[in-house]
């Protein structure tokens, strides 16, 4: 490939695309952050000063709500991780390794189709399915199994169930790219020198499969604790994440300048997670360009 | 099939093992597949309240969305909102796509992250940081201040189907073309925007859908009384849940289906197992 030289003119196409982004993402994100450090807004309200206060109040929590929410997020989004790794790997590999066309493309679309439904829509399929008049419960009790209705939503159990739903396709089309680009060829070497199927797999396709596994999961983890329509709808009392705080901020408190603070809180956790996750595909995608 | 495969692949004997593995995946199916099948059951069953197993098969309650103004409002307000993200990301995104792949640009890779970054930062915040610039700028919130906001977070989809065409195709096209007297508007015209067409549709139907299902992004950006569908249904579902939800998920899901299909028809499914 030639050295890149001076940009062609076909460049310019790239000017709507960079003043949408200048002007509707950058410059507000800024604001954003300058919004933090008021006391108010600093347009309308000649008084508003700059000020840490807002900071202080998330740093020192006297109300004893913010690290706690802080802290949900960030176990609700692991373990929505770890169960969605669980569960994507297996419909991954079988992706992956399947021979036929048609049950791949079938396969597929059952993964995507979830995807192209709303959040909305799909943690209202869970309310129905885990409420205490829900699906699940109804059944179990018409079969005598339990008396009286599990607590299966408005806590963390229902969140996640959700939040699983919600973000494991994301979780199977990032592995199943990586895992199909593996050479079936490795693990039937370690086959015929006399490893079991189980033992190949484990020895061979997981740990090549580890940067996947990787991307995957920061992935998964950096959508999951921006939700904020799951936690709100499941959660009921039990689960407060900086996302509904947030929300709380905006809609209820009109303290749009907490808002920001906690936003830039949140924004700080997501970008160290997308820088690590452009990391690993830079390298994946090097990789991919030796071999 | 009959076309043979690259590789030799041994045939899988059927074992425990293979058995085990298949029922857990066909599980796993089921997990993700039942939750759209039971919101259809709910949007048939004519009880007022949510109730299984369901006693029957009625369309009330898709009248009763079909006659609420409150949903149907919504409804058309997402519907005009989802076709301007459309026409806008089309044109942004592909263009992008475009100067990203052909254009020589210095610092290529880092423009495409920064171009895709929308998707990975919570959608939350960019609804909460226009929200807060739009305060400032003392705009109020107007319905092209939510179009451009969708549109930010579509782009990004038409970029990514564009450019996974444009990786895809063989430069000597363009090239040949060009060797045989073609202009480079004539070359970009007749040879390369062709080519490009189908990943530009794909993208504009993935830019379609999620502003129409689109739901953090607009919660801090729509007025009363001018909500979009998913934050109308989003208010209802704090308090009741009834049939109505069911049937207006419904109306979304076949939406989003007879999309999947269309994009099948397009350029197949297989192009977005590359993420």
């Amino acid at each position: 490939m030639a050295v890149a030289s001076r940009p062609s003119p076909i460049a310019w196409l790239l000017a709507p695309a960079l003043l949408l982004f200048v002007l509707f993402f950058v410059l507000p994100f800024g604001v954003m952050a300058m919004m933090s450090f008021y006391s108010g807004n600093p347009v309308t309200n000649p008084n508003a000063f700059l000020t840490t206060r807002h900071y202080e109040r998330f740093v020192f929590d006297t109300a004893g709500i913010y690290h706690d929410a802080l802290w949900s997020t960030l176990r609700i989004g692991l373990i929505t991780t770890i169960v969605s790794l669980l569960i994507g790997y297996p419909l991954a590999h079988w992706m992956a390794r399947m021979q036929s066309r048609l049950g791949h493309a079938l396969v597929l679309m059952a993964v995507i189709a979830p995807m192209l439904t709303g959040i909305v829509v799909r943690t209202f399929a869970w309310m129905t399915i885990l409420q205490d008049k829900g699906v699940i419960n109804t059944l179990l009790i018409d079969w005598g199994i339990v008396s009286k209705p599990l607590p299966l939503m408005y806590n963390e159990f229902g969140t996640v169930v959700a939040l699983v739903h919600i973000y494991v396709p994301f979780m199977v089309l990032t592995l199943t790219g990586v895992i199909g680009r593996i050479d079936e060829r490795l693990e039937q070497a370690a086959r015929s020198l006399g490893a079991g199927r189980l033992r190949a797999f484990v020895e061979v396709t997981l740990p090549l499969s580890l940067p996947g596994i990787l991307a995957g999961s920061l992935l998964v983890f950096a959508l999951s604790i921006s939700a904020y329509v799951t936690p709100s709808l499941m959660g009921g009392t039990d689960v407060l994440t900086l996302p509904m705080l947030i929300a709380q901020q905006v809609g209820t408190s009109f303290n749009p300048n907490f808002a920001g603070a906690l936003g830039v809180v949140l924004l700080l956790v997501s970008l160290a997670i997308v820088v690590a996750y452009n990391r690993i595909l830079a390298r994946l995608s090097g990789e991919q360009g030796l071999a | 099939m009959s076309a043979p495969l690259p590789t030799i692949r041994n045939k899988q004997p059927f074992d425990a093992g293979r058995a085990t593995y298949l029922t857990l995946n066909g599980l796993l199916l089921a997990f993700l597949l039942a939750p759209i099948a039971i919101v259809l059951v709910f949007a048939l069953n004519p009880t007022p309240y949510i109730s299984f197993p369901p006693v029957g098969v009625s369309l009330r309650w898709f009248e009763k969305f079909f006659r609420t103004p409150e949903f149907t409002n919504a409804l058309f307000l997402s519907l005009w909102v989802a076709g301007c993200v459309l026409v806008l990301s089309i044109v942004i995104g592909g263009a992008c796509a475009l100067a990203l792949a052909r254009g020589n640009l210095p610092g290529r890779s880092f423009l495409t992250a920064f171009f895709m970054s929308p998707l990975m930062l919570p959608a939350i915040l960019t609804g909460l940081a226009l929200f807060q610039s739009y305060l400032l700028a003392g705009i109020g919130r107007p319905v092209w201040g939510l179009i451009m906001a969708h549109t930010l977070v579509a782009v990004p989809y038409v970029i990514r189907t564009t450019l996974a065409v444009l990786h895809n195709f063989d430069r000597r096209i363009e090239e040949a073309a060009a060797v045989l007297g073609a202009s480079p508007t004539r070359v970009f015209f007749e040879v390369t925007l062709p080519l490009i067409r189908p990943g530009v549709f794909a993208g504009g139907v993935f830019a379609f859908i999620v502003s129409f299902d689109q739901f953090p992004v607009s919660l801090f950006l729509v007025v009363p009384k001018g909500e979009t569908l998913p934050v109308v249904l989003f208010n209802y579902m704090k308090f009741d849940l009834d049939g109505a939800i069911a049937a207006a998920s419904m109306v979304s899901i076949l939406l989003a289906l007879s999309v999947v299909l269309v994009l099948e028809r397009l350029i197949g499914l297989r192009a977005y197992v590359k993420l």
